[in-house]
């Protein structure tokens, strides 16, 4: 049985329908990396995921449970944890107290949150130098950073990352993805991105999206050997927006 | 010099209870993005709640304010339910007539059972006060500023020392985003509803025996609040209290030194001097921190 399973999901904002029946399967274990252009669904189908988008119809099972229709609180609660697009560090928070609400969906005191967060540096040894200043004060690579550890002190059984490498140097890029293969040594990850190289680099599977339909899916290889979608998506793509 | 003293501490005085009203009225506004118009009913509710238990059943000073304050925690709690949670998917818009309609709501029940007439409530202490060299310092005076620096100390621990007091400040800054964390984010708003009407309770205990118990007090008190918040810098916390205290000095003095009848208009005089020529308040550039 897969850790994810997306059956058929259809995602409605008013008029506009944003996901229009898609199926993909998510393994324990895996990176799964979902492609596509700008506004083909690949955000919404996170948000659906976890909670902050109601689903109009079809089926999301996590570990073989129902979770559509649930709120986002309830959602994290159960191993899933999202990073999403824009990163969403508050501002007004310094890194480490950032970092440590990471942890407000399970129950322990502040006291082995503060631990928890402490240790978290030792993956991110890059902000360890930040984690008094306020979020406002960071730069995108290092918010990046942030929000991903934040997004791992919950601890998840599946981590949803929406393209974390948006925005920031080839460079800050690639410090990013070195981080998302530590990482899925012990967390199951589906990766959103624009950036086809980097995303398929790290992972087991992919789908491509566009306007809110799976058009492809498989290993990357078999992506890559596709060559119409290489030339869409992946080549021409990867090169504009690495 | 000895009447400035004297001026200066009635001034902290009465600013301290606009300050813990202002309080309020910026912890619900960065929680929900809303002023509240019904902050002063909650401090006029509590006066009449002290005379009730104090006055009228002649139940002991403490106990009446303790019950006084669980009260206001009891309708911080209907009005976040009542008020707040219906429309917190709506635009700012109705929220805000949902409080003045609120507003009205509670003085005319207050009206309703007491009439028009003012009430009189003693204050805490039976000495009236103190001379100190050459300064009169009234207890209840006295025991307005204590309270008020407890609770800017109180207040700086919650919000800063504690887990919980992060998560308050996580809501109020990325609703979305803390619901993704797994913060209850209702959980959180309903804290900050309880604590808001307990502050404005309480700002309300203590200055009613300076005042009269009257329907009108809210109102009064609450105007002076919302002017201390934007001269102090609006949803900044160190403002409010800054602004409520500058505020209750500023119209002392000019009540003194320039006329009583207009004791209420320099607040205003102030305020509108302060939304032409720094809009933004005292402390005005940090809230662009907080979006």
């Amino acid at each position: 049985m897969p850790l994810l399973e997306i059956r058929n999901l259809v995602v409605r904002y008013g008029e506009i329908e944003a996901l229009r029946g898609i199926t993909i399967a998510v393994e324990a274990g895996q990176v799964v990396t979902l492609l596509g252009a700008n506004g083909a669904g690949k955000s919404t189908t996170l948000r659906a995921i976890s909670g902050l988008a109601k689903p109009t119809s079809g089926e999301i099972l996590f570990d073989g449970q129902s979770i559509a229709g649930l709120g986002p609180e309830a959602i994290v609660r159960l191993g899933i944890s999202h990073v999403p697009e824009g990163r969403r560090v508050f501002p007004g928070l310094t890194v480490k107290e950032n970092i440590m609400l990471g942890a407000s969906n399970r129950k322990a005191s502040s006291a082995q949150i503060s631990r928890e967060a402490d240790a978290m540096f030792d993956l991110f040894p890059d902000i360890r130098a930040f984690a008094d200043a306020l979020g406002w004060t960071l730069s995108g690579g290092q918010l990046q950073m942030v929000a991903v550890a934040r997004g791992l002190m919950a601890k998840p059984r599946l981590l949803l990352l929406d393209e974390p490498s948006l925005g920031l140097a080839p460079v800050i890029v690639q410090a990013v993805f070195r981080i998302i293969s530590q990482i899925r040594k012990d967390t199951t990850v589906l990766l959103v991105e624009q950036n086809a190289r980097m995303g398929l680099s790290v992972a087991d599977h992919g789908f491509v999206l566009e306007t809110g339909r799976i058009v492809l899916g498989g290993k990357p290889d078999e992506l890559w050997g596709n060559e119409a979608i290489a030339a869409a998506y992946l080549g021409g793509h990867a090169k504009a927006s690495a | 010099m000895d009447l400035v003293l004297q001026l200066l501490f009635t001034g902290i005085g009465i600013g301290a209870v606009y300050a813990l009203v202002a309080l309020g009225f910026v912890l619900i506004f960065r929680a929900t993005n809303v002023v509240n118009f019904a902050q002063g009913e909650f401090s006029m509710v509590a006066a009449y709640l002290m005379v009730v238990f104090s006055v009228d059943l002649g139940w002991p000073y403490w106990l009446s304010f303790l019950i006084a304050l669980g009260g206001m925690a009891l309708l911080g709690v209907i009005f976040n339910l009542g008020v707040y949670y219906p429309l917190r998917h709506r635009t700012f818009l109705p929220v805000i007539i949902a409080t003045i309609g609120a507003s009205i709501l509670l003085s005319n029940s207050v009206l309703a059972i007491y009439g028009p007439q003012p009430q009189v409530l003693q204050g805490w202490f039976d000495t009236p006060g103190i001379q100190l060299g050459p300064v009169y310092l009234d207890s209840q005076y006295l025991l307005i500023i204590a309270v008020t620096i407890a609770l800017v100390f109180f207040n700086y621990w919650f919000f800063e020392k504690t887990l919980l007091g992060k998560k308050l400040q996580a809501t109020s800054q990325d609703k979305e985003m803390a619901s993704l964390l797994g913060i209850s984010v209702s959980t959180m708003i309903m804290i900050t509803f309880i604590y808001s009407a307990v502050l404005g309770g309480l700002a309300g205990l203590l200055v009613a025996p300076v005042l009269f118990v009257s329907i009108q007090m809210g109102s009064t008190i609450a105007l002076k609040a919302f002017a201390a918040t934007i001269i102090g810098g609006f949803g900044d916390v160190a403002g409010a209290i800054i602004g409520g205290l500058a505020l209750g000095v500023i119209e002392t003095f000019g009540a003194a030194y320039i006329s009583v009848p207009y004791k209420d208009g320099f607040a205003f005089l102030v305020l509108v001097a302060f939304l032409i020529f720094r809009p933004q308040g005292i402390f005005g550039e940090r809230v662009a921190e907080k979006a």
